[in-house]
């Protein structure tokens, strides 16, 4: 594993970008470095025009570093052979609305050197993990936001990278997508593959990812293991199934003979919206 | 940050380009641009209808109606197959990256010059197979109507008394006329003109902003291409520039970037019914290939470094 290079590994990135009428030019991207091992799935989040998506387009060599240095699995972002491993989906992509599902994904298939009968079950493998199976041959043109998305996310995958990266996958679609989207996420690590995904939806990231990245105004503000960043280190969390009034009151009776312990609060934990929602429609159409 | 050693590409660069041609193929006839050769149909039909009733002998007979047909048929060639390179190479480029399909092609194991190589010979493959359905069209259009003509010929000329070698004569005069090796060879100086126009708006797209601009400035260079021959004769000999050095290199210059398609006007003496020298086929294709070489690799030389 020691041989191992991260499957990212970006170095002091700077991106500047030049604008039209005034001298000075624009600092999209500012000393940024992020480093992800094979497996892991990163979150960058951040508000829109804080350079996340030019840190990505640098990681794939569509836009060029003003400084700094971009790398997957050790290749430089600027050679072609570095696409080799990896899968992108832009931020609403829109693809070739004349090709139906099952042509998009043969179309980049055989970009990427596949053909013959392991393309053809490569691209039927593909169409089942994203559920797409019974629009296969329907044209893009008719799919709808979120099956744009999934069928976006199976023409990253058409080469089996070892690396994903997603800008904002879940952006415009409605929660039963969006929820998709994310088991797809799941999904892909659990095959080992890293994935590299960049939102503002924060409780996305949170629900996903090993490891989180602030960025903000070009500068990476905040980094680490997404446990650790959002642990809070002087509370500790008890959640009790069934419990009767009478052991509460013991509990709570406990906490305040105990010197330097404070009960901060008590109450039923919530779902989330989100939850709530896709249990509602699941329960409704059953 | 230690740097891996390269690892070759799956598939071939010929494999690439195939598929992005023909997918750029599938695009653009998936748009219907294949509808406008039912206007080339009717044309062809209609330009038969043009036999103006001028018979003072055996030799003018239907001599009109073989040049009408040629005429609009190369015509229309022509101008479908210059609009068509010019507007369909616009078209590829921006839209590829307003839709931010650029981004999903580029991010796999694509070469640059691959994506640009392909669209082009997608667009080249498209102005191909319509000029091919067209050249058949014409042909047998020409074919049929040059059979009637010489079975018209023949009777007056026998009528009037004609010896079997004058009649002979004003059989291989019309043959002339009609379908022949010299037609086809200006069918595919029409495709080498309008791949040089392809390669040529391919370039304007590299760093264009939009489609529009593409269009126009093409056409203007297409224009331009028409007299800058002229131009360029005069400024050598008759203008301030007299005979030096130095405008010579600025008219070769010029030249070699500025395509001179008065070349091209040999279609018009093959429409008149003369030959298409062999010599002159070879220099065609030769300055085509240079020209849609040139420009596509221009393309590759700005399209390389682009920012997306």
């Amino acid at each position: 594993m020691a041989d191992t290079p991260p499957a990212v590994e970006i170095r002091n990135l700077v991106k500047d970008f030049k604008t039209s009428f005034r001298r000075l030019p624009l600092r999209a991207v500012d000393d940024v470095s992020i480093r992800i091992q094979p497996g892991e799935v990163y979150g960058l989040i951040g508000p829109n025009g804080s350079g996340k998506s030019t840190t990505m387009k640098a990681l794939l060599g569509l836009v060029a570093p003003t400084a700094g240095q971009c790398a997957i699995f050790g290749k430089d972002s600027l050679q072609v052979d570095s696409r080799n491993d990896v899968g992108f989906l832009p931020e609403n992509p829109y693809f070739y609305k004349h090709l139906s599902g099952a042509e998009t994904l043969r179309f980049y298939g055989k970009l990427c050197g596949l053909g013959g009968r392991q393309l053809t079950d490569r691209v039927n493998e593909l169409l089942a993990l994203v559920d797409l199976e019974g629009a296969r041959d329907r044209r893009l043109g008719g799919y709808s936001k979120g099956m744009l998305q999934r069928i976006g996310l199976a023409q990253a995958l058409v080469q089996e990278p070892r690396l994903v990266i997603l800008d904002e996958p879940t952006a415009g679609v409605d929660p039963v997508g969006s929820r998709q989207i994310r088991d797809l996420i799941v999904k892909l690590r659990e095959r080992g593959i890293t994935v590299f995904l960049c939102s503002h939806l924060l409780e996305q990231v949170q629900e996903v990812c090993d490891q989180v990245g602030i960025i903000f105004q070009g500068k990476m503000i905040k980094e680490g293991r997404l446990e650790d960043l959002i642990a809070i280190e002087d509370q500790t969390e008890i959640i009790l199934r069934d419990a009767s009034p009478e052991l509460l009151a013991q509990i709570t009776a406990l906490i305040a003979s105990t010197p330097g312990a404070a009960l901060v609060r008590t109450g039923k934990p919530r779902t989330t919206l989100e939850r709530l929602f896709l249990r509602e429609i699941r329960d409704d159409k059953r | 940050m230690s740097i891996a050693p390269h690892t070759p590409l799956k598939g071939s660069h010929a494999g690439r380009i195939f598929v992005i041609a023909t997918h750029a193929f599938t695009q653009l006839a998936r748009m219907k641009v294949f509808y406008f050769l039912a206007i080339f149909a009717v044309l062809a039909i209609a330009s038969n209808f043009f036999d103006l009733p001028q018979h003072e002998g055996p030799e003018s007979v239907g001599a009109n109606v073989l040049h009408s047909i040629k005429s609009w048929s190369l015509g229309a060639m022509t101008l479908f197959s210059v609009v068509l390179s010019i507007v369909a190479t616009a078209l590829l480029l921006p839209k590829d990256v307003e839709d931010r399909t650029l981004y999903t092609i580029l991010a796999k194991p694509v070469p640059r010059f691959d994506y640009l190589a392909g669209k082009l010979l997608g667009v080249l493959l498209l102005v191909f197979v319509s000029l091919a359905f067209m050249d058949v069209l014409m042909t047998v259009v020409l074919q049929i109507r040059t059979a009637m003509v010489i079975h018209e010929q023949e009777a007056m000329a026998l009528g009037m008394g004609y010896t079997a070698d004058a009649v002979a004569s004003l059989r291989a005069e019309t043959l002339a006329n009609g379908p022949n090796a010299a037609l086809q060879s200006a069918v595919f100086a029409v495709f080498l003109r309008a791949s040089i126009m392809a390669s040529l708006a391919l370039l304007i797209s590299t760093f264009s902003t939009s489609t529009l601009f593409t269009t126009i400035v093409s056409f203007l260079i297409y224009f331009i291409g028409h007299f800058q021959a002229d131009a360029r004769d005069f400024y050598l000999h008759a203008g301030q520039a007299g005979e030096t050095g130095l405008a010579h290199w600025a008219a070769l210059s010029v030249s070699l970037v500025l395509p001179d398609f008065q070349l091209f006007n040999v279609i018009d003496a093959v429409i008149e019914g003369q030959a298409f020298p062999l010599l002159m086929l070879a220099k065609l294709t030769l300055i085509g290939i240079y020209y849609a070489l040139f420009f596509t690799l221009a393309s590759w030389f700005i399209f390389a470094d682009k920012e997306f």
